[in-house]
């Protein structure tokens, strides 16, 4: 394998793709002083490991890499080696101009809207930024070289596809790290804490299926027969609880309230408490302030 | 509407789910709702919920099942009884809003008060006169604990409420504990049916800022208009205090009176028998909570209970469909029964949670002994069962040093597996009737609402009507085998004390 290197702006096989900002296979012989510093990283890498033994430092956790692994990297993470220098050894990266904030991946990606959202809550969620054994990532990466290099008639879509498939993978791999498929009490829980930390999100019931790694369809019937309630009804309870704490607890403005807690609007917040509680949200602060 | 229409709903606050049931006044099962709520672990021995959620999960499976089951059927509710968990601690300030989220049973924050206090001649008088063991669990430790670690929420605490307590003033506007949950607080005189001063003082809390004490029949209480309309409930639906779970079950077991013993097991187990009197162990092993002024319920709990089994099969077991427990786990009991009863020598010790009775152990771990080369692995998961099965039998054993037991009753979704409820009877040499847990709580609590209604004389009366199903006869032999092997298993549980300790550390370092 020769090593390559293709940057945005300087290489015109990336004209095509304003998306790709990098694309190379490195190969390193001898160790050089500062070579792969940590520094806090501005777009989102995936990086995959052809030979060697690599020492590097994602956002500020110590992971060591060996062939056929991958490691992905954040816009915003610190990422380098602890001692500076980078190892001897293969590897190729891609660098993407992807945001977490961005509703689709971009024009290139084949990706409904859903799709989209799914994946990016998976990575910018994952904790874990390494897997192993991810040959099929190599593959990938060397069908991408291969399309980059040789321009033949029908590239740019195979280059668009091989993109959405290394997201797909990734994907996929991070969710059975962190799923083990035993214990759906545990990826609930997991779940559980996902949607209160984003409660303003407008969660969609293939998002939350995607975050524990089944289909919309079995996740439904998982979470129904596991909690009596389906994903929705259970996602409204915990919009709820939370609002009544804030109507409770704080001076918070009702439209403030409904919007932190997930609902459209202030009548669709007021609409679904009343429904549910019996008053609207200002009777309820009314009656849970005045008492002494 | 005619008098055949009305009927009863039962709601227990469980664990981690609100389960409402419906009878009609002859007792006829008409149908059942649940919903579940997380527990939230912060901290490696914290465990806690959110009363909001617990309130709005109540009320959510309260609504959809008075919608489409009670109201389309044309029931008219007369009657609503509530059960929970024991042991439950809510800070609220004096409005009556939360302080935070409720501390639950499982919580174990309290572990050095808890030691600091039993064994010294207080924690006696305080156990003999509450009847809780000192232990973490109990509401008396954790708000001791509270008032030493937590003392900014201590000091804005108006009152120390149950999540019942929270959920019922919610809806009704009271705030209030019925005898049988105060009973496992370990701040209430089982004797006197007070709050117990020696306990108050050491926890430094007043009376004042508990719930008001009534009996579990009291039944004035009624819901709150905007409940009332909501809902489509009448105003004068009588809201019953009601009993702990633990109480309930006991009593929708229809184990009432002597030689009687229920033993369940969900995720954790309990062992109970009911009398007439408190039943005092100089150790301090077992609990005794009340019912009602003349029945006391006594035993001990476990906390290694199917949640081993469920570990064990979430490690070990063969997932066909992906998170499928239960059919795993039913692959794992078809494998273990095809072993010999005894597992060939292999025992297991089950206390991965460490353990309340009758050892009360927070140390203790998990341990397999007598391993040899014949082992296959369907040894580890008979032996997985008998072991969590010895735990039970050593609580049995400890409660029939105080009363004869000659039959037992079971609930609990694990004793639903035949072969389970084979084994129970087999190790415990005694016939086996078996029930389903739930439906014995909700089994009670409609008990006590027809009771309160005037429809039994007593509650003695009224566990006469329960039918008890399915009996599983013991086998002599294989009881001889488990005898055998549970003398090793009580050696070794507490002659493995002091590693038991220093494993324990070296895990928490």
């Amino acid at each position: 394998m020769n090593p390559y290197l293709l940057q945005k702006g300087l290489s015109k096989e990336l004209d095509l793709f304003p998306h790709i900002l990098e694309f190379g296979l490195k190969k390193t012989q001898t160790i050089r002083l500062a070579s792969l510093p940590v520094e806090k990283s501005d777009s989102f890498s995936i990086y995959y490991i052809w030979e060697g033994r690599y020492d590097w430092n994602i956002n500020d956790h110590p992971y060591i890499l060996y062939p056929s692994d991958l490691a992905m990297i954040l816009p915003g993470q610190p990422f380098g080696s602890p001692r500076g220098i980078l190892d001897i050894g293969t590897y190729s990266w891609i660098t993407l101009d992807v945001k977490e904030t961005d509703k689709t991946f971009g024009p290139w990606s084949g990706f409904s809207p859903t799709e989209s959202r799914s994946i990016q809550k998976i990575l910018w969620l994952n904790s874990i930024p390494v897997a192993a054994n991810m040959k099929e990532t190599g593959k990938l990466f060397q069908q991408l070289a291969q399309e980059l290099h040789l321009q033949e008639i029908g590239f740019q879509t195979r280059v668009h596809q091989l993109t959405d498939a290394l997201l797909i993978l990734t994907a996929r791999q991070l969710i059975h790290q962190n799923h083990s498929q035993r214990d759906f009490s545990g990826s609930f829980m997991k779940l559980e804490q996902e949607l209160r930390k984003n409660l303003s999100h407008q969660w969609a019931v293939e998002e939350m299926a995607a975050l524990v790694g089944l289909g919309t369809t079995a996740f439904t019937e998982k979470v129904k027969s596991y909690t009596g309630f389906s994903p929705l009804n259970y996602l409204i309870n915990i919009r709820i609880s939370e609002a009544i704490k804030l109507l409770k607890q704080t001076e918070t403005h009702l439209t403030d309230i409904a919007l932190e807690t997930g609902f459209y609007s202030s009548q669709h917040f007021s609409t679904t408490f009343k429904k549910l509680t019996g008053y609207t949200p200002s009777q309820f602060r009314k009656d849970n302030t005045d008492k002494s | 509407m005619n008098r055949q229409q009305d009927c009863i709903l039962t709601i227990d606050l469980g664990t981690g789910a609100v389960r409402i049931f419906a009878f009609d006044l002859q007792g006829i099962f008409i149908g059942s709702m649940k919903g579940s709520y997380p527990t939230f672990h912060r901290e490696p021995d914290y465990s806690e919920q959110d009363p909001e959620q617990i309130f709005i999960t109540v009320l959510y499976v309260l609504k959809n099942f008075l919608n489409e089951r009670i109201h389309p059927a044309g029931y008219q509710v007369t009657t609503i009884c509530f059960s929970a968990a024991m042991h439950s601690v809510l800070p609220v300030d004096k409005k009556g809003n939360p302080l935070g989220n409720a501390i639950t049973w499982s919580d174990n924050r309290g572990k050095q008060e808890a030691r600091l206090l039993k064994g010294t001649p207080l924690g006696k008088i305080i156990y003999d006169a509450t009847g809780t063991p000192i232990h973490p669990m109990s509401p008396l430790i954790k708000i001791t604990w509270m008032k030493n670690k937590d003392k900014e929420r201590f000091d804005r605490t108006a009152r120390f409420l149950s999540l019942k307590s929270y959920i019922i003033q919610q809806l009704t506007g009271e705030t209030i504990i019925d005898y049988s949950l105060a009973s496992a607080t370990g701040l209430f005189n089982i004797h006197s049916f007070q709050w117990e001063q020696a306990a108050l003082d050491y926890a430094g809390i007043t009376a004042g800022q508990l719930p008001d004490l009534v009996p579990v029949f009291y039944s004035t209480l009624r819901l709150r208009g905007e409940f009332q309309a909501s809902l489509g409930l009448s105003g004068r639906t009588k809201i019953i205090a009601g009993a702990s779970d633990g109480c309930l079950a006991t009593l929708g077991a229809g184990v009432w009176g002597e030689g009687k013993a229920t033993i369940t097991v969900e995720q954790s187990g309990a062992v109970r028998v009911v009398g007439k009197e408190v039943l005092i162990d100089e150790q301090q092993r077992l609990f005794n909570y009340v019912l009602t002024k003349n029945y006391y319920v006594s035993g001990g709990p476990t906390n290694n209970g199917g949640v081993i089994f469920e570990w064990f099969t979430r490690e070990f077991g063969s997932f066909r469909k992906a998170f499928d427990l239960e059919d795993s786990m039913e692959g794992l009991i078809q494998e273990a029964s095809k072993i010999p009863a005894g597992s060939d020598g292999l025992l297991f010790l089950p206390y991965l949670l460490g353990e309340r009775a009758p050892i009360w152990n927070a140390n203790a771990r998990g341990v397999f002994f007598g391993l040899n080369m014949q082992h296959r692995q369907q040894h580890f998961i008979r032996a997985t069962i008998e072991g969590i099965l010895y735990e039970i039998y050593s609580i049995g054993k400890t409660l029939e040093e105080h009363r004869a037991i000659h039959t037992l009753s079971i609930n609990g979704s694990f004793t639903a597996y035949p072969f389970w409820a084979q084994l129970i009877s087999d190790i415990f040499n005694k016939p086996v009737h078996v029930k389903n847990n739930s439906d014995s709580i909700g089994l009670g609590a409609f008990l006590v609402a027809a009771t309160e209604m005037g429809m039994h004389s007593s509650l003695e009366e009224a566990t006469r009507e329960i039918d008890v199903p399915g009996m599983y006869k013991p086998d002599k032999r294989n009881h001889d085998v488990y005898m055998g092997l549970f003398r090793i298993f009580e050696r070794l549980s507490s002659k493995l004390a002091d590693d038991f300790e220093e494993i324990a550390n070296w895990q928490s370092r």
